[in-house]
């Protein structure tokens, strides 16, 4: 039925999206613990996709398969956030780029390229009237927990 | 007695046992007594060639079934049979004509048995003699090994019954006298001289190579006695001369005629022993040998005759005129050996048997006199701390009694004075050459031969006699070099100068006496096709009229020249330097002392070029093929330098790189 169909299609465009977001995100991102959620965003895109095939083939294999799956993702979730755990430890840093010892001798791994300056923030002033009269005595204890009068 | 091929087989084989044995004990066990094996073997070959001259003297004798030569065959090497297309008339070709068939067989007739017997009397006397000569020195056990293993090239060559053997011994002779002239390898000059020798031998090869590939395509047969037998087909044919020219290059090579005799002198580098033996007895008569041998060959060319006494009139010449003005005695005598050499040269040149015969005596003589000269100089630059420059010496006579009797023999018989033994062969020499000019019919270039001859008479007089005079007599002068060393030599270095000085008087009167020497050779088999004069009774074959004319005319123009030799070197000096200046006239001096520019013009026209070729392609190789395989090695590790990125050690590329492949394939197998 037509109505099937759409919803399959709806569905595993939908799967494919998150699939392709958790890709993305695995290679792009440098935090240890973001790229192990952009893998688990892979693995929620692929289980999308066997829901949506196993309602429209009327099939519950496919979801029975997607529970195991969940279940196994946790599993592996937890090993995971270990050895993100035990890798932080050696570093003290989250970033991956930490761990470039498995290449060629002369390959520079990871090109740090500094952040583009961001330009300097040009603070106008603000136009200040010369205040008149007398200098107000202020007592030194309310200069000291107040910094602006 | 052990019969004739028993003494063959043994004549070649106990040299190169005693090569073989001292090559692979000297170094450790022999050491000192390294030269054992080889005085040994060779006083046995020396035997063995004495009993094989009376056999082949037996077989001569015999009944006429035995005359032919005794060949024992110990293997066959090459068996190819019908190697040559026969042509197309083949009806009356003789059985085995175009097999190519080489055997390794050895033969014995009369001038074998001369040469093995010259060969193993002057080596043996030359292995005694480096005993004391070579004592001490780092490589003794190398040296007898390498005389051994000449003295069996030498006996191979000369016993050899086929072209190829006979090739096969004459290189090995090659190889030995360059390891003998670089035995000081250190010393460049030796390397080189030896280089030198090699090379300059090599250029004859070349040339005899290519005549025995000629003899093959004409004859169809290696062997000495098919091919001797068949020679008379060729009569007058081109092919003739080809092949008698071509031997005669060959010749040339290792006998140092004409072009090729530029290695003789730089090969005076080597110990003392080697000159004697090797530049002055054997190795440089091998030629003279192979002419000899092949005379039927020539009998068929006359202009090939003519190249042969032309060539050797040329070299006599040449030899003499250097000779008179070189300063360093070795050298001195190098020119004589060339000069002598060309002497048998145009006595071969001659053609007829009387003239075979009186270069095979010459041959012999001369083994003996310059042998006994070279032994002579050895003493005396033993005595002298290795100076062998004949102005820094002088007066030796009283310190070395021994080597100055034995050289004046020696200097006697070189000149011809009678009856030692240098008269009778020079004598045998000019009446061929005489014979021929008179009665030939070309009596141009012989006469002149002739001429040349008597000129060389006087050449020989003076050249010997300078240094003689130069070094014995006079007031006494010792190079500092000397040391303690200025006494005369131990035992074993003046014995087989006494021997040689005894054997230079006596075997010239000896063996010509009755023509003992010239009937012994002329039974010869291959020989016996040679122009000669009528039989006369008693089978005197081989002897002209006896030339009492020439004998009296040389006689006296040796005293003449003798004496006047005398009269300017023990003199003042002023005397020897006004004849220089005299000679001087046409250049002359300055043109002989110069050794007449071989070695500059060698060197610039041909050595020179060769060189350049040769940096060429030494510069090709490395920067062209050289560069080529460098390329290849490195190949892979520019393939590996563009692949090695991949593994950069960033996590995510890997990753993306799995996504990437995964595409790819998806793609692949979608499409």
């Amino acid at each position: 039925m037509p109505h099937e169909l759409a919803l399959l299609h709806n569905c595993l465009l939908v799967g494919a999206v998150l699939f392709g977001i958790g890709l993305v995100g695995f290679v792009t991102r440098r935090n240890m613990i973001v790229m192990f959620l952009s893998a688990e965003i892979m693995l929620q895109g692929v289980s999308l996709s066997l829901v949506a095939w196993s309602r429209f083939r009327n099939d519950f294999g496919g979801q029975m398969l997607v529970l195991f799956i969940i279940a196994v993702a946790a599993c592996e979730a937890a090993i995971a956030l270990a050895l993100v755990l035990m890798l932080f430890q050696r570093r003290g840093k989250l970033d991956i780029a930490e761990w470039r010892g498995l290449r060629e001798a002369n390959q520079p791994g990871f090109r740090e390229e500094p952040p583009p300056e961001a330009p300097p923030e040009v603070i106008e002033p603000l136009p200040h009237l010369t205040p008149a009269g007398v200098a107000p005595q202020i007592p030194r204890e309310e200069t000291d927990y107040r910094p602006r009068m | 007695m052990p019969d004739l091929k028993t003494l063959l087989i043994l004549i070649p084989a106990l040299p190169l046992a005693a090569a073989i044995l001292t090559a692979a004990l000297g170094k450790r066990v022999l050491r000192g007594g390294s030269h054992w094996p080889a005085i040994a073997a060779l006083l046995l070959s020396f035997l063995a060639s004495i009993a094989l001259l009376f056999e082949v003297q037996k077989r001569i004798e015999g009944p006429a079934e035995t005359r032919g030569p005794a060949t024992v065959t110990l293997w066959s090497w090459y068996n190819i049979p019908d190697a040559m297309q026969k042509p197309s008339d083949a009806g009356t070709t003789p059985a085995g004509l175009g097999d190519f068939r080489i055997d390794v067989a050895l033969q014995a007739d009369p001038l074998t048995a001369v040469m093995l017997a010259v060969v193993t009397c002057i080596s043996s006397l030359v292995a005694i003699y480096s005993i004391g000569y070579m004592h001490g020195d780092a490589g003794y056990w190398r040296f007898f090994a390498y005389v051994s293993l000449f003295v069996f090239s030498m006996t191979l060559l000369v016993s050899a019954n086929n072209f190829i053997l006979l090739y096969v011994g004459w290189e090995l002779v090659g190889l030995c006298s360059y390891l003998l002239i670089g035995f000081w390898f250190e010393k460049p000059a030796a390397a080189a001289a030896g280089m030198k020798a090699f090379l300059v031998n090599r250029v004859g090869d070349v040339g005899f190579a290519l005549g025995i590939f000629l003899i093959w395509t004409t004859f169809g047969t290696l062997d000495f006695d098919r091919v001797f037998a068949a020679a008379g087909t060729l009569a007058g044919d081109w092919r003739a001369t080809a092949i008698c020219l071509l031997l005669l290059v060959g010749a040339c090579g290792k006998s140092a005629q004409f072009p090729l005799h530029v290695w003789l002198p730089d090969a005076m580098e080597g110990p003392t022993p080697v000159s004697a033996l090797i530049h002055a007895a054997t190795m440089v008569t091998a030629g003279v040998y192979m002419v000899a041998r092949c005379s039927p060959l020539f009998a068929q060319s006359a202009d090939a005759q003519y190249a042969v006494a032309a060539i050797g009139g040329i070299t006599a010449l040449l030899g003499g005129i250097i000779a008179i003005t070189q300063t360093d005695l070795k050298r001195i005598l190098a020119y004589s050996t060339i000069s002598h050499l060309g002497y048998m040269f145009v006595a071969l040149g001659v053609g007829t048997l009387a003239g075979v015969t009186a270069g095979m005596f010459h041959l012999m003589t001369h083994a003996f006199f310059k042998a006994l000269l070279f032994l002579a100089a050895g003493s005396v630059m033993h005595a002298a701390g290795g100076v062998i420059d004949i102005r820094r010496l002088g007066g030796l006579r009283r310190r070395l009694p021994v080597t100055y009797w034995t050289f004046l023999v020696g200097c006697l018989s070189i000149a011809g004075v009678f009856p030692l033994a240098g008269f009778w062969s020079k004598d045998a020499i000019l009446a061929a050459v005489a014979d021929k000019a008179g009665h030939g019919g070309e009596g141009g270039l012989y006469g002149f031969l002739l001429l040349s001859t008597f000129l060389g008479v006087v050449l020989i007089d003076f050249y010997m006699f300078r240094p003689f005079f130069l070094v014995f007599h006079g007031p006494e002068r010792l190079p500092p070099e000397a040391g303690r060393h200025a006494h005369e030599s131990p035992g074993t270095m003046t014995a087989p100068l006494v021997v040689l000085a005894f054997g230079a008087a006596v075997v010239g009167a000896y063996f010509e006496w009755k023509h003992g020497f010239a009937n012994f050779l002329a039974a010869t088999p291959s020989l016996g096709s040679l122009p000669h004069p009528p039989v006369e009774v008693g089978g005197h074959v081989a002897s002209p009229p006896e030339h009492w004319g020439i004998a009296v005319v040389s006689s006296a123009i040796t005293i003449l020249g003798i004496t006047a030799a005398a009269v300017v070197y023990l003199g003042n000096e002023k005397r020897a330097a006004r004849l220089a200046a005299f000679m001087n006239i046409f250049g002359m001096y300055s043109l002989s002392y110069g050794k007449f520019f071989f070695d500059p013009i060698y060197s610039l026209l041909i050595v020179q070029p060769l060189l350049g070729v040769a940096r060429l392609a030494a510069w090709f190789d490395r920067h062209v093929i050289d560069a080529l395989v460098d390329f290849c090695g490195r190949l892979p590790s520019m393939l590996g330098a563009v692949l090695r990125p991949v593994q950069g050690g960033v996590l995510q590329f890997y990753a993306l790189a799995m996504a990437l492949g995964l595409l790819a394939l998806l793609g692949f197998l979608l499409m």
